[in-house]
């Protein structure tokens, strides 16, 4: 019987596409990495063996060690992007629906949106204490500006036509709002939602790596203090995961409702 | 009065008009100076700090720090961004991995950079170069990648040679796009610096308002903040004004 033989032509174009690259930079950076952790080229301790880190992320993942920490984070960045939502929607529509407020408001947000909002942490702490709410109020505060941005550029795509058309035919407020304005500006206040959701995943674990009881954020920290290097690496690649998990999946459930895609310009230095 | 006039006008009311309700709350006693400081208070501090205090020096090492940020980035991240537009299968490849790495909260990494460069600004700058680095990267594939076609031919029916024609009509092509990237870098620079140098305490600005906010300095810290927002603030107008002298 024949063993089936590798071809190398074949093995060539692979390796030459998009994905052949990046599986292959994958592979180099691991052999890297693993090399100088293993040779004690440069600082040993920081260059964990690959294995080791896996087997702690699997501990993660199988056992409940992390679930108080998942839980207070969730709760957290969860409450932050109901905040944000329930504010920034609503200002953006009302800041977005009339020109002159517009032009007064626009540059306030704008450079607003600039400030790093983790600076304003121990404000919330003098008012909200160390539990999780302080945590909450950073990941709104970061989520916010997205959010209200993009729904003011929703606004601002709405023609003045449809509104007018409305009108013509009786609508009242609340049926314009409903029928002209929501339809019109959801996929940029789904992209809104989606970059604010980002804004307060890293506003709230980076104020919890400040101060904090619980958290993803605070066992980051821990493991750094009791240098537990592996440990601080899978934790970190678990909550990239998570974050890129909940990011497809905001995507492929904003694509669902509101199917039309939007430019969200460069919406992502405002967090 | 003029329509810009009038619309700063609103806007700055608006500003002192919260700032006063803030001075009349704390001054009235309706809030605790233990949870807030009354504006001018913060201001006096602040002033006091730049006068005789090391605000001055830290404002100077965060400056420093973004200052070394950007440099960093802007050498290494044209040159990438060159690279990944020169060589076509290398820029596909790598655009998506490096948006996923800049969407990604990798500022939680920092312990790592505490790590490997100890509790200075070096973990700052590094880190923070970062966040400068893929935004340049980016734009300058972009900004290659979108040369008008039609500019090349006509270096081409000049006969112009590759180095002429890379230095009369790619670069003054490329250069706003750039540009742009540079600000954006900048902005995403900042905003880790002072972030960062607050969280790790370490550096300028940010780790005076931690400080302070470790110490319960209440005026101290609204000062510091102030200070931070003020700075932010600066920093973006100069980069739009910048950019408006740029494009003329």
């Amino acid at each position: 019987m024949a063993h089936a033989q590798p071809n190398p032509s074949a093995l060539a174009a692979a390796i030459h596409t998009p994905f052949g690259v990046q599986a292959l930079t994958l592979l180099g950076l691991i052999a890297i990495w693993e090399f100088i952790g293993r040779s004690g080229l440069l600082f040993p301790e920081l260059f964990p063996s690959i294995v080791e880190i896996l087997q702690s992320l699997w501990i993660y993942v199988t056992t409940p060690v992390m679930l108080p920490h998942l839980k207070a984070s969730l709760y957290e960045v969860g409450g932050a992007i109901a905040v944000a939502a329930l504010s920034g929607i609503p200002l953006g529509i009302l800041w977005g629906s009339k020109r002159s407020w517009l032009e007064i408001v626009e540059p306030l947000i704008l450079y607003a949106a600039v400030v790093p909002k983790i600076v304003i942490f121990p404000v919330f702490i003098l008012f909200l204490g160390i539990d999780v709410q302080s945590k909450l109020a950073v990941g709104a505060i970061a989520a916010f500006f997205p959010i209200s941005l993009l729904t003011i550029a929703g606004m601002r795509e709405v023609k003045k036509v449809y509104v007018d058309v409305a009108r013509t035919i009786g609508a009242s407020p609340v049926q314009i709002a409903k029928n002209v304005y929501l339809p019109a500006i959801a996929g940029q206040v789904f992209t809104g939602i989606r970059i604010g959701l980002g804004a307060a995943v890293t506003g709230a674990l980076l104020a919890e790596t400040k101060i904090a009881k619980a958290g993803l954020g605070f066992m980051i920290v821990e493991y750094y203090g009791q240098f537990r290097i592996a440990d601080m690496y899978s934790l970190l690649l678990f909550i990239f995961i998570l974050a890129s998990l909940a990011n497809w999946a905001m995507k492929s459930l904003f694509g669902v409702l509101s199917p039309v895609s939007r430019k969200s310009g460069d919406a992502g230095m405002y967090f | 009065m003029s329509e810009s006039t009038r619309l700063t006008a609103w806007r700055l009311g608006i500003i002192f008009g919260a700032l006063l309700l803030v001075e009349t709350a704390v001054r009235g006693g309706w809030i605790s100076t233990f949870f807030l400081a009354a504006p001018t208070r913060a201001v006096i501090v602040l002033w006091q700090q730049l006068l005789h205090g090391n605000a001055l020096s830290l404002t100077g090492i965060t400056l420093f720090e973004i200052a070394a940020c950007l440099v960093i980035s802007t050498i290494f991240g044209v040159l990438a961004g060159f690279i990944l537009w020169r060589y076509k299968l290398i820029g596909t490849s790598y655009e998506m991995p490096l948006a996923a790495l800049f969407s990604s909260p990798i500022i939680l990494a920092y312990p790592i950079f505490l790590v490997t460069f100890g509790r200075t600004s070096a973990a700052v700058i590094a880190l923070s170069s970062i966040f400068g680095l893929i935004p340049i990267i980016m734009n300058t594939k972009g900004a290659f990648q979108n040369v008008n076609p039609i500019l090349l031919q006509v270096g081409a029916s000049m006969n112009l040679s590759r180095q002429q024609m890379f230095r009369h009509i790619l670069i003054p092509a490329v250069a706003p796009t750039i540009f742009s990237g540079f600000r954006l870098a900048l902005t995403y620079i900042l905003k880790s610096v002072l972030g960062l140098e607050y969280v790790a305490q370490v550096g300028g600005v940010g780790m005076w308002l931690s400080d302070a906010s470790y110490k319960f300095e209440i005026e101290e810290v609204y000062a510091g903040l102030f200070g931070t927002i003020s700075l932010s603030i600066l920093f973006l107008y100069l980069i739009n004004r910048c950019e408006l002298w740029f494009r003329k």
